[in-house]
């Protein structure tokens, strides 16, 4: 039986203009179908269209052109009430930045996922700790982000994006501030996530060694999306 | 809890602007409680004396006047000499003049002695209304009189005592006065029986004139008409009583309200301008909760609770220095008018009203600085450093 698409995106186009320099296309006609559960790598360089990319297709930026069909629901067609439900429930967000809550501890920057919904105080209590164990942080759950390490805090970020328990998980350079070690730990997380609880991933990255983790790789320049990959773009063995 | 919690976060991680926005609340809630204290006082300074019992404009000589009469201490340190009880007839053919009540005070040390008309029951030294036992003067009374409560107290006068003051006089009604009342005497008699016992035999002659006026916006007018026409009489008027009255802010409640709600509006205004710049400072971590589910109620109510935060606070400590502000103006009035206004209080409500004030205001600027956080697109919002 095959697999049905939870990422449709057709004819997707975003352009911003820049001053003297007029147009610029940062994504460009882009259509792509991510069946159910797949992890999809998109590597490219700096500046190809991978975060407006992932940003369009998790309802955080309103594309120039074309659509967005996630889990069945065109997001052009939603409204904003819809939208803030989708980003909610259905996706999770994984920032090279990390962008946790400085003032917040570990444990409340996972809260803080859960407080728009009906969960008690004590059920995201107990799924924020549940969470931060899973990764390991368990003893760092009262930690401000500025007393995490840079791996710490990404995975602080991983478990927020899995608190609502989204369908679709999308890594926006998840590993582009950590070293290759913990970067590797990263994925791994990402990975188990998609093998034993069937999330959809969809990472954008430089970084060649996500290879090893990912079962579709597409190649982003310029806003286009090539399925051919220059060997020139994996920085090391895989 | 999370935005309550994350409220009192964001309030400790920015302790500066938080004291600045709570000192302009703080500000704006005592400066108001003060001005209307202070007003209200200044305005009692002016009417209750006078209004108390009717009247708009005392009128007196301070020169003699022929024939010439023995000057009698009147209120505090005005000294009044006896003039012809006629002339008040005169006085009521001033235009805007609606009465002119004759009064004979007499001081003995300590002891105050009045004559009065009590035919006047509007405008009189000592009112109807004041009776609390027995009854009040009629025209036909001759050797009876009322007595102050707070006197007859003192000396165990009871109706039918006998109270002496140049004569003995029959104890017939107990009045209690204000202290407020400009006309605070021991003993009230009727004018006629005071003319005749007093040792100076002042037979036809009053030394005050109680007038009042067709409305009160006349009042300073037809003060200046009686010493234009009565060239060495001197008036009394509740702006002549203020101004003994030292150390209050002499504006009218009216002004003070405008003052302190200009005040207020101002406070609005620079709190909306703070939490914007708060705003502006967090537009990052906007994006981030809105990236990660929360609607635009969600981030209205986070700043607004903020904000409120900050009104409530801002109220409490405003109410509470306002208080100690007004306590002090309060407790400055008085002066010449013999501390007669200490019974002035501070009005809760006008402490309610202030806090009331403080949290509007934090609700105006929380709403309209979270609105504008509300409207940036996530995206946007993420992208600033």
């Amino acid at each position: 039986m095959p697999t049905r698409n939870i990422i449709e995106v057709s004819n997707l186009s975003k352009t911003y203009r820049k001053g003297s320099a007029g147009e610029v296309k940062a994504v460009d006609e882009v259509c792509l179908e991510v069946p159910e559960g797949q992890f999809l790598t998109i590597l490219g360089p700096s500046g190809s269209g991978k975060t407006t990319l992932l940003n369009l297709i998790g309802g955080l930026d309103k594309p120039s052109g074309g659509k967005v069909i996630l889990d069945g629901l065109e997001l052009s067609k939603l409204s904003e009430g819809e939208l803030v439900r989708v980003r909610r429930e259905k996706v999770g967000f994984v920032f090279q930045a990390f962008n946790l809550i400085p003032t917040f501890s570990a444990l409340e920057n996972v809260e803080v996922a859960l407080a728009p919904t009906d969960m008690s105080k004590n059920e995201r209590f107990e799924r924020s700790i549940e969470l931060l164990e899973s990764v390991g942080l368990g003893q760092r759950a009262h930690h401000l982000p500025v007393e995490l390490s840079a791996g710490e805090q990404q995975r602080v970020a991983i478990v927020r994006a899995f608190a609502n328990k989204p369908r679709i998980l999308l890594l926006d350079e998840p590993t582009g501030n950590l070293d290759t070690k913990t970067g590797r730990e990263i994925l791994r997380i990402c990975h188990e996530a998609n093998k034993e609880q069937g999330q959809t991933v969809v990472a954008v990255t430089h970084a060649g060694y996500v290879r090893g983790y990912t079962n579709r790789l597409l190649f982003m320049r310029d806003g286009k999306l090539f399925s051919q990959i220059p060997q020139e773009e994996f920085e090391e063995p895989v | 809890m999370i935005p309550f919690t994350y409220a009192v976060k964001e309030i400790r991680r920015r302790k500066y602007r938080t004291a600045v926005n709570i000192a302009g609340f703080i500000i704006a809630i005592s400066t108001l409680i003060t001005l209307v204290m202070a007003a209200r006082g200044w305005e009692t300074c002016t009417k209750v004396p006078l209004n108390s019992i009717g009247t708009d404009i005392i009128l007196f000589y301070t020169a003699p006047v022929k024939p010439a009469g023995t000057g009698c201490y009147i209120v505090n340190h005005l000294f009044s000499y006896p003039f012809n009880q006629t002339l008040l007839t005169e006085i009521e053919d001033v235009p805007d003049v609606e009465c002119a009540v004759p009064i004979l005070m007499h001081r003995l040390r300590a002891m105050v002695f009045t004559g009065i008309d009590p035919s006047e029951t509007e405008t009189n030294a000592v009112l109807p209304s004041s009776i609390i036992e027995g009854r009040y003067l009629t025209a036909h009374d001759g050797y009876v009189a009322l007595v102050d409560n707070e006197y007859a107290q003192l000396n165990n006068l009871t109706l039918g005592s006998t109270v002496t003051y140049a004569a003995d006089f029959e104890v017939v009604g107990i009045v209690e006065v204000s202290a407020t009342n400009i006309m605070k005497s021991h003993i009230y008699v009727n004018l006629p029986i005071v003319q005749e016992v007093l040792p100076e035999k002042p037979v036809g002659l009053v030394n005050m004139g109680l007038i009042r006026t067709s409305s009160p916006g006349k009042v300073e007018k037809t003060a200046t008409a009686l010493e234009d026409e009565w060239p060495n009489s001197s008036t009394l008027t509740g702006s002549d009583l203020a101004e003994t009255a030292f150390g209050v802010i002499q504006i009218n409640e009216d002004t003070a309200w405008s003052i302190s709600i200009a005040l207020a509006v101002i406070t609005i205004l620079f709190t909306i301008k703070s939490q914007l710049s708060t705003v502006a400072e967090r537009t990052k971590e906007i994006g981030i909760l809105k990236a990660i589910g929360w609607s635009n109620s969600n981030v209205v109510n986070q700043i607004a609770i903020e904000s409120v935060i900050q009104g409530i606070i801002g109220g409490l400590l405003g109410c509470a220095l306002g208080y100690i502000f007004a306590s002090y103006v309060l407790s400055t009035i008085g002066g010449e008018i013999g501390g007669a206004l200490n019974f002035i209080t501070i009005d809760p409500i006008i402490l309610s009203i202030g806090f009331g004030i403080s949290m509007v205001s934090g609700i105006v600027a929380g709403l309209f600085s979270s609105w504008r956080a509300a409207r940036l697109v996530p995206v946007d919002a993420l992208r600033t450093i």
